[in-house]
């Protein structure tokens, strides 16, 4: 039975429950302990760490600089760009997210096997690019599902746009993706952390590629306080850097004559309306050396390009025969065929052959054991060298062939740009061949039993045949040179920035002034006095346009094919017929313009290359480029300081 | 009316609420304002959803708490059994009709109302082990024979909400049974052998795969927290980075970025101490600390004062429980023990454990209000 006082019971509860306080108080002073450890001994540690979580660094890219024609209208600029990108850490499930991105804007497996390489490739934490260039009404609808997209960003972009199009493809080139060569390319990690950024394009091809340091411009940067789910919640505009615009880049090319002469080029030749026209053109100012046009047709569209090109036109692109993806006026090397008897003519003359020099044209000359043949039935007749040259006669230059040096006729068309080749910035140009004894010995190095040099290979060379190639600038170069008798280097790129670019030295060339005559009276000839390029006259006084006419031999038309009655190129398959050239200059007093064209297999440079340089020409009188106020890089570079991002 | 008055100074409401331990009121109040301004930071600057009903649910569960007071201990003793076994009935209810929600069956409806039946066991098991060992001899406590009934009125429902499953409320209902029975006078010896019993079964349950396995990484998550960066390291590690960050005086009211860029997980819940130590910082965290230490202290003083043996073992049993939130929280949301979902008493949001929280301490007010009033002279009927 208990009492009603309780001491032994009370005694043992208040005896353990101090023990049980003390415990307590213990366990109440070991978190007021691991309280202190946290927030004052290791504070500094964790507010940092605070921080970090609150602020993150964020990339400004920086809006890559304009290229802008000599008169400042505008090639390559920068548009706003809708896109959708995905931070791979807030997403539970790519897969699923993406699915659900599907049903807005379709996500095909390429592009998924594409987001989960680059995820690998760089880590859950950088926003890798899903789509861009979205309509506002898909972009929109992103936005509105965002709350159920969990790591998916809405982003407003630029992306890079070519406002001619493929008229300036080749001149210009494009921005691609950045590669893994790209980035280890890189000096800085400045560099490589901008490349990462989401979209980021480099330059890939033409200027865009040579360019690529002065065009991309300087980063940004900025805090942002974002929260736990990397949404932005605050921009912090204090200590921040803003991005800074890649310098502009002003060419010497003339917008609106580049377009025409690209629609010039394009356009089918009246007695062939169904052949494609695979051409080139380049235009330039004599005196300055600016290339004021640089065509090649058919070309591509940049912008295909710098969204990421859909692999089907990539495929017809590459598979085409007319090879739009080759800029034919740098990289297609033809034999200059007949264009090169200007040459030719020079280097008779250096070698003591005198103008009023006559031959006897009979059609064919035999030399060796072969027949060389000239192109009009039963002969020219007699001609002297201005003849020669007007009516693009062979034998007068076979004849002289079979006493010139072979090396004094390549060191003569060196002197005029051949086998050269001009930085312009634009990758892929080629050099040509020009034939010549040291030529021979380096072709067929290791067969010595092949290395002498032929006379007979003279009377090929002498009418830009044989072993001899050249590119339309190549073919432009020379003309202009032989108009101005100096060494004009061509140039595409006026200013860099606000830096005006010189333009370059252009020495007289060493030869006798009057040789240089005699060519120029015979290229006048040739279109205004009924030579080989009559139709392609200008009528207007003031722009006397002198040109030379060439055909380029693609196949040779073989004894049995001749027996057949096959003679004339018209029956031969577009593949296998002649190159058409023309090369040409205005006005012939005082030149200012020079202009090469070239249309493959369009078998006469009378008939398909002339009309078209014709129609060029006419457009360049008319516009006059060079007479014209140009841009001021200064104030591009004004523009471009205030499309700052802060 | 008359049975539930005590002759003398104790007739009257009046004078009942004039022997009410306000200071022990006041300290609850205090803390529970720290949670009213802790909900309306995590809501942005916000009443709603939390702050505001925290407030009102307060208000109600003071008056509960001032209500129970005023009725006589020896009406809760004589109710002991009753409630213990009406808890337990419904936590075996529990697997046949209660509500599944986030993958346990933890709830059952009565009434329209939503209830947790492991709540009410929290003070049913206080209840049951005090009305248990005021009926025994001191000398009887450790009997093993007696030690038969508390081992199973502690273990039948700490395995029902083991099943259900709960493993936080399971160890809490486990320890605070424990807790009682030390203090009713357990031999130290005994006591020893049931801890090492108890780390042995621990063992036992991990090896054998008794635990769900969420509940093993929740452990071992504690255990090295560097195994498991992005899941519950990563929150352990964002509340030790708030709480750091807030330094010695706090980043100030409503300016704790970890929480307002919402770092941490169940702010408004299990998480609140750390949005609380980053606002206001060592001093305010450790002022709310002393709040805690203050009312256990309170509490268990009140225990010593008790006449009777049902008062005294079910305030200490109330305190324990008290405390044992207190420290399994704090603990766990700065490393120091497991997260296993344990809210922050009278300042995390919620109110069941807030209504039991407070109808814990209406017994401890009874047990003070009726301090002198010895039960024992109606005879000891066990």
């Amino acid at each position: 039975m208990m009492n009603n006082h309780d001491p032994e019971r009370q005694e043992i509860v208040s005896r353990r429950s101090f023990l049980f306080g003390g415990g307590v108080c213990v366990g109440v002073f070991a978190i007021a302990g691991r309280l202190y450890q946290l927030q004052i001994a290791d504070h500094e540690k964790y507010r940092t760490l605070a921080q970090e979580n609150q602020f993150k660094r964020r990339v400004l890219t920086p809006l890559r600089g304009d290229i802008v024609d000599r008169f400042g209208n505008v090639l390559a600029s920068n548009r706003k760009n809708f896109r959708i990108l995905l931070l791979p850490e807030q997403s539970q499930n790519v897969n699923a997210t993406l699915d659900h991105v599907s049903a807005i804007v379709p996500v095909p497996e390429e592009r998924r096997n594409r987001i989960f390489r680059e995820i690998r490739r760089r880590g859950a934490f950088t926003p890798i690019e899903i789509d861009d260039n979205l309509d506002w009404e898909a972009f929109s609808r992103i936005n509105y599902e965002l709350p159920h997209l969990a790591g998916v960003l809405p982003d407003v972009g630029d992306t890079r746009d070519y406002p001619l199009g493929s008229a300036t493809s080749f001149v210009i080139g494009y921005v691609g993706a950045v590669t893994d060569a790209d980035l280890a390319a890189q000096e800085s990690d400045g560099d490589r952390n901008l490349l990462r950024q989401p979209g980021f394009k480099v330059g890939r091809e033409g200027l865009e590629r040579t360019y690529e340091k002065e065009l991309r411009g300087k980063a940004g940067k900025m805090n942002v306080v974002i929260n736990a789910h990397g949404r932005v919640i605050e921009e912090v505009k204090e200590g921040a850097v803003p991005s800074e615009q890649g310098k502009p880049l002003t060419l010497t090319i003339d917008a609106e004559l580049q377009t025409h002469a690209m629609q010039v080029l394009a356009t089918p030749a009246e007695r062939q309306p169904d052949e494609p026209q695979s051409a080139a053109a380049v235009v330039m100012d004599v005196v300055t050396g600016d290339i004021l046009v640089l065509a090649s047709t058919p070309a591509f569209n940049p912008n295909d390009f710098n969204v990421g090109i859909d692999p089907d036109l990539w495929r017809e692109l590459n598979n085409s025969p007319y090879k739009p993806l080759l800029n034919k006026a740098l990289t297609g090397e033809y034999a200059p065929g007949s264009t090169l008897k200007i040459i030719s003519a020079i280097a008779a003359q250096e070698a003591g052959v005198r103008p009023s020099h006559t031959t006897y044209c009979r059609q064919r000359m035999w030399y060796g054991n072969r027949n060389f043949h000239c192109w009009k039935p039963g002969g020219h007749g007699t001609r002297d060298m201005k003849g020669a040259i007007k009516d693009s006669c062979n034998v007068y230059f076979y004849e002289i062939a079979k006493t010139l040096d072979i090396d004094l006729l390549a060191d003569t068309a060196r002197k005029f740009g051949l086998g050269e080749m001009f930085e312009l910035g634009i990758t892929g140009q080629k050099p040509g061949v020009v034939p010549s004894r040291e030529w021979k010995r380096q072709y067929y190095a290791g067969q010595p039993e092949n290395q002498t040099w032929f006379q007979g290979e003279t009377l090929s060379a002498i009418i830009g045949q044989g072993a001899w190639t050249a590119t339309p600038l190549q073919l432009c170069v020379m003309a202009a040179r032989v108009a101005t008798g100096r060494a004009v280097r061509p140039r595409l790129v006026r200013a860099v920035g606000d830096l005006i670019l010189p333009a370059p030295n252009a020495p007289a060339i060493d030869v006798n002034p009057a040789h240089l005559d005699v060519v120029r009276e015979g290229m006048n000839a040739v279109t205004n006095e009924y030579g080989t390029a009559a139709r392609s006259r200008l009528e207007d006084p003031d722009w006397q346009l002198a040109g030379k006419t060439g055909s380029s031999q693609v196949f040779r038309i073989t004894a049995e094919e001749r027996a057949r009655g096959l003679t004339k190129q018209e029956d031969l398959p577009w593949a296998r017929r002649d190159h058409a050239l023309f090369v040409s200059y205005m006005p012939f007093e005082n030149p200012r313009y020079a202009c090469a064209v070239l249309v493959e297999h369009g078998i006469g440079g009378s008939r398909a290359a002339g009309p078209k340089a014709r129609d060029i020409m006419r457009k360049v009188a008319e516009r006059d480029p060079s007479s014209r106020q140009t841009v001021d890089p200064r104030e591009l570079v004004r523009t471009a300081a205030a499309n700052r991002e802060a | 009316m008359a049975s539930l008055i005590l002759p003398g100074p104790h007739r009257g409401i009046r004078a009942r609420l004039a022997k009410t331990h306000w200071p022990l009121l006041i300290l609850l109040t205090l803390i529970a304002l720290a949670g009213v301004i802790t909900l309306y930071s995590v809501a942005e600057g916000h009443w709603r959803p939390w702050a505001l009903k925290h407030a009102i649910r307060y208000g109600f569960a003071a008056c509960l708490l001032l209500g129970m007071g005023l009725i006589a201990i020896r009406y809760w003793m004589a109710l002991a059994y009753p409630i213990y076994f009406a808890a337990l009935a419904a936590l075996l209810a529990v697997p046949f009709i209660g509500e599944v929600n986030m993958g346990a069956r933890r709830w059952i409806e009565l009434g329209g109302l939503q209830f947790q039946p492991s709540e009410a066991m929290k003070i049913g098991l206080v209840m049951g082990l005090a009305r248990y060992y005021h009926g025994l001899r001191a000398e009887q406590v450790s009997h093993l024979l007696y030690l038969i009934p508390p081992a199973l009125m502690i273990g039948a429902p700490v395995a029902l909400v083991f099943i259900q499953p709960d493993l936080g409320t399971a160890l809490l209902l486990g320890a605070t049974g424990v807790i009682i029975v030390f203090v009713a006078g357990l031999s130290w010896r005994i006591g020893f052998l049931g801890v090492l019993g108890a780390v042995g079964a621990g063992y036992a349950a991990y090896r054998f795969d008794i635990l769900k396995e969420y509940q093993i990484r929740r452990i071992t998550t504690f255990l090295n927290p560097d195994l498991d960066p992005s899941g519950q390291g990563y929150h352990l590690l964002q509340s030790k980075i708030a709480l750091g960050s807030g330094g010695l005086d706090g980043k100030g009211f409503m300016q704790g970025t970890q929480s307002q860029l919402q770092f941490l997980p169940e702010m408004h819940t299990d998480f609140i101490f750390t949005i609380f130590g980053e606002e206001f910082g060592f001093v305010g965290s450790v002022g709310l600390l002393m709040l805690y230490l203050a009312v256990i202290l309170t509490g268990l003083s009140i225990a010593t004062r008790a006449k009777s043996h049902f008062a005294r073992l079910t305030v200490v049993g109330v305190v324990a429980t008290f405390a044992l939130y207190v420290l399994i929280n704090t603990g766990m949301v700065m490393g120091l023990a497991p997260v296993v979902g344990v809210p922050l008493p009278l300042v995390s949001y919620g109110g069941t454990v807030m209504m039991t929280i407070m109808a814990g301490f209406g017994l401890v007010m009874s047990a003070y209000v009726y301090r002198d009033q010895d039960v024992l002279k109606r005879g000891d009927f066990l």
